[in-house]
């Protein structure tokens, strides 16, 4: 039996069912996500023995669809399941007394199904499709409460922004596919043919926008409008994941040019959105800042070269990331709010949750034995062993004290100050859910050994690498613990929590002009529908002139030459009177006028 | 043999003289006549779909003898470029008039002046012979100029008339092409097999002749700047003849550009193609900024009608400068995909914004507001063929709109530039969607009715049509892609 086809089908079959059925959205919800976990657990063994899968599928002429399990991608559905699920089990507490379950449901496994496709897709065109289908199932699951004023705005924004980066994909993979006449992404993939820098460069664009990179982050903090479990899925194994997942695939063939563009990208990215997570008022909007600082870690890791460091980050940061998020909804529900103003002391209401927030936070800080410690530890290794080591070490070396600091406020802050516990609704299940994902969190890197054997890549770790790392997060810890914010940035706070933007950032430099075009053309047109309609205007006048015209001159002229033949009617009538000379003198005349007027026509032309 | 071509074109027609024969009973029969007629006609386009094309050339040929001393003649037969276009024709007429059940005004000379359309349309898109071609061509605009000043909304009179000027002044070059390929071709003939056989003008005259042919056919389409009476048409037709003008009488335009321009002047064309292509990539991405800058939903889709038109213009000229006959088939299967794509989303479109206006008496985004949670259906529907619209994998745009990208980074790499033209066509479907449904309900739309049973039925068809041709666009493409493999260079 194909192992492939129930990964992708069980959680779509289960959308399908919820929105016919309409009830118990909960249980089918469940069933098909746990199926597609099981399906890819068994499809994870079956690769382990040595077997791979493949569906094809028709697509377009001479472009059948394809998917592939290999090694990586087995591994990588594995995660999203895995993870999907634990989201789903909090889920069903966290939307317990929403009116809308069924829509909630349904939309969440469609999410999943077209997670799946992504990380499963062995052509480009599925790759595509599943690429912008996951855009769209967030804009949905982020625009979920869609009659609440400014829902609608962001979830617009991620859109709109995901897509605008994914033109970096369409045309990249023209490129890809004419240079090998072929979607299979493993045959544009192969051997040592490297592809061009363009290629590399859109590919990057595109991986930014998915993945939130400086200057493409803002949409992702924003989207904090949907509900939670929505967020945690978002941000730790499927939409933001996608970018990451697209830049581990293609990194063996991005010249080196374009790969030392993608390690700048995320180096940067990771200390600005570092930045501005110190800085951010919002638990959730922190998160937020926070996953697009994790995800240019991993970038940071491609760049070097080293893409199992970046799956590495990429699979910790997934279980740490929903740890996390899954604790802030517990928060929310309690105290009806996520600014950090709100939920002071939150965390002695919920002690058991608010530990598991703590495991998650110190793993994501990069402490041992926790899991973030071991692919933080891969990635700075990475970046050490870089050709551009001066360069991407100390970003991801700031970025990880960065990390350390603004998860130490985060935790002063909930920690310190009143408690007046709200009553939380579904906090069983809720709780059943954080508990797996904090397990995973904190155990995950003992697995990281074996992966690294099995996948067949060492990892450039050296002591300095750990040393380096480990005070870089304790010294950020410290930091962010002991010294206030605004103190840490001094004049720069207020920019800082503005997200450093530049001159208005994307609204004003891209936004408002494409805007300004738009109703520019719109007046043009309304000038050119006046112009025709002027045109026809004058056109009826003219009809109009011609009427009075042809009553009063035409038909005159009409009449006088109809009186005027007459008389001339008489005239000639006078002059055939029958004398042969008269009547053969005016043929002659005739035929030399005639013959005259052709060969002048003959001459002329 | 069973001359179905015939009987499907003419069905239409039939009804029409059924419903002018029974003029004096209920608008419910003229209806019913209407519902049958069309019905039956859909079942021929089927049948005919089931015989199918061969590859290359025309198929399911029908030829009776009409003025054999100038050499025209009754010739009509599909390929796998009209074959589609037919089974679309049929299946929004048949829609159109599930639709317009509810109508009561006039409705005996509505049906007809509809029927008479459809038998016009399906005649452009099965005719052999140019004489016919031309007839039918001309026939449909005058009945869509009179469902426009009919049955149009305010300033219906100005609309129409600017639609008949426009496309009646544009369609005379077309009579002067073809009377010039009649006269370059020996023997006499108006046969269109013959003159796509062996082109019948060369050298200048071909020049001009093609010339005529994209006059006429970039006001049909129509093409930046000639296409001024689209958004003014649009907006004041009823709901049913924006569906058909949008939805059918637009490809009329790349159908002929195809058919005519492509096939019967191939040289001229290629010679003329980069032009063509830069007037479809212009009209693709100002079609999108123009639709972005509107304010009245109709005309904003209106307005992308021109951007996806766009697209098929690029593609046609893309597959007349490809070399390689894999690309050229490439193009060309993206540009019929994409009018049969088009045809069932934008017929969904404005349905939906018929039915929306129908429920509120506005078309103006800014009264519009929080309406999916008052009108689920008809929200959730505009929101598919919305994403549809704007060119989302899974649904009908995609495959067709990828198909004709490819191929144009592949000959033309510039022109690929109009891929902007997706992210600005998501801009506006988005802005739209969340002016009109999202947000709260503003107190006067709260106990608006939703989707009623007719316009279900009128709407279901074509969404699901739009999944299955994104899903799993192989079953029209197989059809389409006969022809243009074997398509002479």
């Amino acid at each position: 039996m194909n192992l492939i086809a129930p990964i992708i089908l069980a959680p779509l079959a289960a959308a399908a069912v919820i929105l016919l059925l309409r009830r118990a959205s909960t249980v089918f919800a469940l069933a098909g996500v746990v199926a597609s976990l099981l399906s890819s657990a068994g499809l994870l063994m079956a690769v382990m023995h040595g077997s791979s899968y493949q569906v094809i599928m028709p697509g377009l002429p001479g472009m059948p669809l394809l998917l592939l399990a290999g090694r990586l991608t087995a591994v990588l559905a594995v995660v999203v399941a895995g993870i999907g699920a634990l989201v789903f089990v909090y889920a069903i507490g966290y939307m317990k007394e929403d009116a809308e379950k069924v829509r909630f449901f349904a939309l969440l496994s469609f999410f999943v199904a077209a997670m799946q496709t992504l990380v499963l897709a062995g052509d480009w065109l599925l790759f595509l499709s599943a690429w912008e289908l996951i855009g769209f199932s967030s804009y949905l699951l982020i625009g979920f409460w869609f009659q609440r004023p400014g829902v609608g705005a962001s979830a617009s924004r991620a859109f709109l922004y995901t897509r605008t980066a994914d033109l970096g994909l369409y045309v990249a993979v023209f490129l890809l596919v004419a240079q090998h006449a072929d979607t299979a992404i493993a045959t544009t993939l192969a051997g040592n043919n490297p592809t061009t820098v363009l290629a590399g460069l859109l590919l990057l664009i595109a991986a930014m926008g998915k993945s939130a990179q400086t200057p493409l982050h803002d949409w992702l903090q924003r989207a904090m409008v949907g509900p939670t479990p929505v967020s945690a899925l978002l941000h730790s194994a499927t939409l933001v994941a996608a970018g990451a997942i697209l830049m581990i695939r293609v990194v063996p063939v991005l010249p080196p040019e374009a790969r030392l563009a993608v390690g700048l990208v995320g180096g940067v990215t990771t200390v600005v959105t570092g930045l501005i997570a110190l800085a951010e008022a919002d638990l959730k909007r922190m998160l937020a800042a926070s996953t697009s600082s994790q995800y240019g870690l991993m970038l940071v890791a491609v760049g070097a070269g080293v893409p199992l460091a970046a799956l590495l980050h990429l699979i910790a940061h997934a279980a740490i990331k929903s740890s996390l998020f899954l604790g802030a909804g517990v928060f929310q529900h309690s105290r009806e709010d996520t600014a950090f103003t709100n939920l002071r002391g939150v965390g002695r209401d919920h002690a058991w949750v608010f530990s598991g927030f703590v495991v998650a936070a110190l793993a994501l800080a990069g402490i041992p034995p926790l899991s973030g410690f071991f692919s933080k530890d891969a990635v700075i290794g990475a970046a050490l062993a870089a050709e551009h080591a001066y360069l991407l070490a100390p970003l991801a070396l700031a970025g990880t004290l960065l990390t350390g600091a603004y998860m130490a406020r985060a935790l002063r802050i909930l920690w310190r100050g009143d408690t007046h516990a709200g009553h939380v609704v579904g906090l069983r299940w809720m709780g059943a859910g954080i508990a797996g994902v904090v397990l995973l969190a904190a155990v995950l890197g003992a697995t990281f050994g074996a992966l690294e054997e099995w996948l067949g890549a060492a990892l450039p770790t050296t002591i300095l690498a750990q040393v380096s790392g480990l005070s870089a997060a304790l010294i950020g810890l410290a930091l962010g613990w002991l010294v206030p914010a605004p103190r840490l940035f001094g004049p720069l706070y207020r920019w800082a929590q503005q997200g450093f933007t530049i001159a208005g950032g994307i609204d004003a430099l891209i936004v408002r002009p494409v805007l300004f075009i738009a109703r520019l053309c719109a007046r043009f047109e309304l000038s050119l529908y006046t112009g025709v309609l002027a045109i026809g205007r004058l056109g009826m006048t003219i009809a109009r002139a011609a009427r009075c015209g042809d009553e009063q001159g035409i038909d005159r002229a009409i009449f006088a030459l109809a009186h005027g033949s007459r008389r001339l009617g008489a005239r000639v009538a006078a002059l055939q009177d029958g004398l042969v000379h008269h009547e053969l003198a005016l043929a002659v005349i005739g035929t030399a006028l005639m013959l005259a007027a052709l060969l002048a026509g003959v001459l002329y032309f | 043999m069973f001359p179905l071509v015939t009987i499907t074109l003419f069905l239409p027609l039939v009804g029409a003289v059924l419903v002018l024969l029974s003029r004096s009973a209920p608008a419910r029969v003229a209806h019913t006549i209407a519902l049958i007629t069309s019905a039956l006609t859909l079942g021929g386009a089927l049948w005919m779909w089931s015989r199918g094309v061969q590859a290359g050339g025309f198929s399911q040929l029908e030829h009776f003898t009409w003025m054999p001393s100038i050499g025209a003649a009754y010739r009509v037969g599909v390929d796998g470029i009209s074959l589609p276009l037919v089974l679309l024709t049929a299946l929004l007429f048949l829609l159109t008039f599930i639709y317009s059940t509810k109508l009561k005004q006039r409705a005996h000379a509505f049906v007809v002046l509809a029927l008479l359309l459809e038998t016009a349309s399906i005649g452009v898109f099965t005719a052999l012979d140019a004489i016919l071609f031309y007839v039918f061509f001309e026939l449909s605009l005058v009945s869509m100029y009179f469902m426009i000043a009919g049955w149009g909304h305010e300033d219906r009179r100005r609309a129409a008339l600017m639609f008949f000027l426009y496309t009646l002044l544009g369609s005379l070059p077309l009579l002067l092409a073809i009377l010039g390929l009649y006269l370059g071709s020996t023997p006499h003939t108006f046969d269109m097999r013959t003159w796509i056989a062996h082109p019948p003008l060369a050298g200048t005259a071909a020049m001009l002749a093609m010339i005529a042919m994209l006059i006429t056919f970039a006001v049909k389409t129509p093409v930046f700047p000639l296409h001024t009476w689209l958004p003014a048409a649009h907006v004041q037709a009823p709901a049913a003849g924006s569906v058909l003008l949008a939805g059918v009488m637009l490809k009329f335009g790349t159908y002929g550009l195809i058919r005519f321009a492509l096939q019967m002047t191939p040289v001229a064309f290629h010679d003329a193609a980069v032009v063509v292509l830069i007037f479809g990539v212009f009209s693709a991405i100002y079609g999108a900024f123009a639709a972005l800058g509107q304010t009245d939903l109709k005309r904003l889709i209106a307005y992308t009608s021109i951007n996806h038109m766009g697209y098929i213009i690029a593609a046609v000229a893309i597959a007349s400068l490809a070399l390689n006959p894999r690309l050229r088939a490439l193009a060309l299967d993206g540009a019929v995909l994409q009018m049969i794509s088009h045809g069932l989303v934008t017929g969904a479109l404005f349905f939906l914004v018929g039915m929306l206006q129908d429920r509120t008496d506005t078309r103006e985004l800014g009264k519009l507001g929080g309406l999916l949670r008052v009108v689920p259906v008809l929200g959730w529907s505009f929101v598919i063929a919305a994403f549809a619209s704007l060119g989302l994998p899974g649904l009908a745009h995609f495959p067709a709109e990828f198909q004709i990208f490819l191929a144009t980074l592949r000959v033309e790499p510039g022109a690929v530039v109009m891929i902007i033209g997706i992210v600005i066509t998501a801009g506006l479907y988005l802005k739209a969607i969340g002016q009109a449904f999202l947000g709260e309900t503003p107190a006067q739309w709260r106990g608006l009715r939703d989707l009623r049973t007719s316009e279900l039925l009128t709407i279901g068809p074509l969404l699901i049509l739009t999944v299955l041709v994104g899903i799993a666009p192989a079953w029209l493409l197989n059809v389409i892609h006969l022809t243009t493999m074997a398509l002479q260079p």
